[in-house]
């Protein structure tokens, strides 16, 4: 059986900006994320597979055809891309017509109003999708890209935009995508809407695949990385000498006489313990605020180690 | 229906709904406007007097409209009509990003920009011709000139509107540089050598008008067969270079 898309050591650079870096990876039916921070080589990646665009160093095939070279093997791939315009004097019906159309489908109008339909847009809607707010324009894009049915759907932040529970919609239609056997690749730099996938992940970040696997081995790994936590409290030396034979605390850097910068390995631990051990001490908390709980330094956790 | 009139006809009509604007096609008619009233600003004007063109004595009217057809409709009018229109066919999607849902198609990339640059002649042809067959009509210098200015603009426009097509595929700046070339190449340096006018469009749509009209023009002169060849030969390689430009370019 053909792999669905096969990326072989691929790079791809901008003159001196290298946006991807010898990413291999193979993927077949089901829901795939591609986890990374804005700017990691994701939609590059993305326009990659899709044929948009030439990869420097390496190759990638989809469904066994070069899509950079095949026109027939663009009826088998579905794209969302990242960008939010679309012709703009078209209806969404339109839209997604002139796509089923171009596409060679036989019945272009039925396949068009079942698309609308599973983003549940209005097919009779006459306004013009220019009109259209941010969120009803992703789903427009999503119907267009599913019109045919594809083998291969490779969405670039398709939940942009979107309300929690067109949100929520959208992520149940991809996963029943995943499961008819079709290999769906989800870009998405929030963690939530990946966990909420329950897919398979792929962490991109500074254009290098830092990790990839099951979405729980991926969390757990970014869970075991050292924390940094600013801690004020009355007496932050005091604290400081208790906490650093504590188990998980790697580190305790006092800034001032109120002030210190711990490192735990075990982050939910010590929220447990930080209030215990002050009690025990005397000392009075006023504030404690985890340093790099976002999303950058956990991808440069996995980079980088730092 | 054949399988490339399924997927031209959609793209023409796509191109011609995202192309004609309101502005663009009152600022351009605007132009014809002005043309039409200079043209019968001429008419009223004429003497039957006779006048010296190049080595040849003609009739002042006839040169009058001629001289303001070339300056105003081949010169003006066409190209400018045509870079508007035809550099926004793929360049106004190539820009905003809605390309990609033409590039993603099983569809010929000829055919893509076979039906972008049927739309911009479809649309460029009666802001273009229309005007100007009134203005060479309303200046009586005889049926002879109203013929050879829609012959001339109509190959004009064939030429520009494919090698401005290209231009919208190759630079975001097509505009800037579309009036560089129709103001410094075609205006001023293929006016200054017989070489480099042979390389502008202008002296082959000039050339045309001097041979239906049957005043010949001041500047270089092109055989008859090479007017009508020239031009379409220029558009069918502007076309076959877009398409290679389509086929190979990154797709944003």
């Amino acid at each position: 059986m053909t792999t669905a898309i096969e990326v072989d050591h691929v790079s791809k650079w901008f003159g001196e900006l290298v946006a991807v870096s010898d990413v291999s990876f193979s993927l077949d039916a089901g829901v795939t994320a591609l986890l990374g921070p804005n700017g990691a080589g994701k939609s590059t990646l993305l326009r990659i597979m899709c044929g948009l665009t030439e990869p420097s160093q390496g190759a990638v095939r989809v469904l066994g055809g070069n899509p950079r070279r095949s026109i027939q093997l663009s009826r088998r791939i579905g794209l969302v891309p990242q960008q939010e315009a679309l012709f703009s004097k078209y209806s969404a019906f339109e839209f997604v017509h002139l796509a089923a159309v171009l596409l060679g489908l036989p019945r272009p109008r039925a396949a068009s109003r079942a698309a609308l339909q599973m983003v549940e847009l209005d097919s009779d809607d006459p306004r013009p999708v220019g009109h259209y707010s941010k969120g009803m324009r992703q789903r427009v894009k999503v119907a267009q890209a599913l019109v045919a049915r594809p083998e291969v759907v490779v969405l670039d932040e398709p939940l942009t935009g979107l309300d929690p529970r067109q949100r929520l919609h959208l992520i149940e239609l991809f996963k029943d995508l995943g499961d008819e056997g079709r290999c769906v690749v989800v870009s998405s730099h929030v963690l939530d809407e990946v966990e909420r996938l329950g897919s398979r992940v792929l962490v991109l970040a500074q254009g290098r695949l830092a990790a990839e696997g099951d979405f729980r081995a991926i969390r757990d790994l970014m869970d075991d990385r050292p924390h940094r936590v600013r801690v004020r409290c009355s007496d932050a030396k005091a604290l400081a000498s208790t906490l650093l034979s504590t188990t998980g605390i790697v580190g305790a850097q006092v800034v001032d006489g109120t002030t210190m910068v711990v490192e735990t390995t075990q982050a939910a631990l010590f929220r447990r313990r930080i209030a215990i051990i002050a009690r025990m001490k005397d000392v009075r908390l006023q504030e404690v605020v985890p340093l790099d709980d976002d999303l950058e330094s956990v991808f440069r956790y996995l980079v980088d180690g730092t | 229906m054949t399988a490339a009139r399924t997927t031209r006809l959609p793209i023409f009509r796509l191109v011609l709904r995202t192309q004609v604007t309101a502005p663009r096609v009152a600022a351009l008619g605007a132009l014809g406007a002005v043309g039409v009233v200079v043209g019968f600003a001429l008419g009223a004007a004429a003497d039957g007097g006779m006048a010296i063109e190049g080595k040849a004595v003609v009739p002042a009217d006839v040169l009058a409209g001629a001289r303001f057809v070339n300056t105003f409709g081949l010169s003006l009018l066409a190209p400018v009509t045509a870079l508007v229109f035809a550099a926004a066919s793929l360049g106004d999607m190539d820009e905003d990003g809605t390309l990609v849902y033409l590039w993603l198609r099983p569809v010929r990339r000829s055919r893509i920009v076979l039906a972008a640059f049927s739309a911009s002649f479809v649309v460029s042809w009666p802001i273009v011709v229309v005007p100007l067959a009134i203005a060479a009509a309303a200046t009586r210098a005889g049926p002879a000139l109203v013929v050879g200015a829609v012959a001339a603009a109509t190959v004009a426009l064939v030429a520009y509107s494919a090698i401005f097509c290209a231009l919208g595929l190759v630079t975001k700046r097509s505009l800037v540089w579309g009036l560089l070339y129709i103001f410094i190449w075609e205006g001023f340096v293929a006016t200054a050598a017989d070489s480099a006018a042979r390389l502008a469009v202008r002296t082959y749509a000039r050339s045309l008008l001097g041979d239906v009209s049957g005043l010949r023009l001041a500047g270089t002169y092109i055989e008859t067969a090479a007017v009508w060849i020239v031009p379409v030969t220029v558009a069918v390689l502007a076309l076959e270079f877009a398409t290679w430009r389509l086929s190979r370019r990154d797709i944003a």
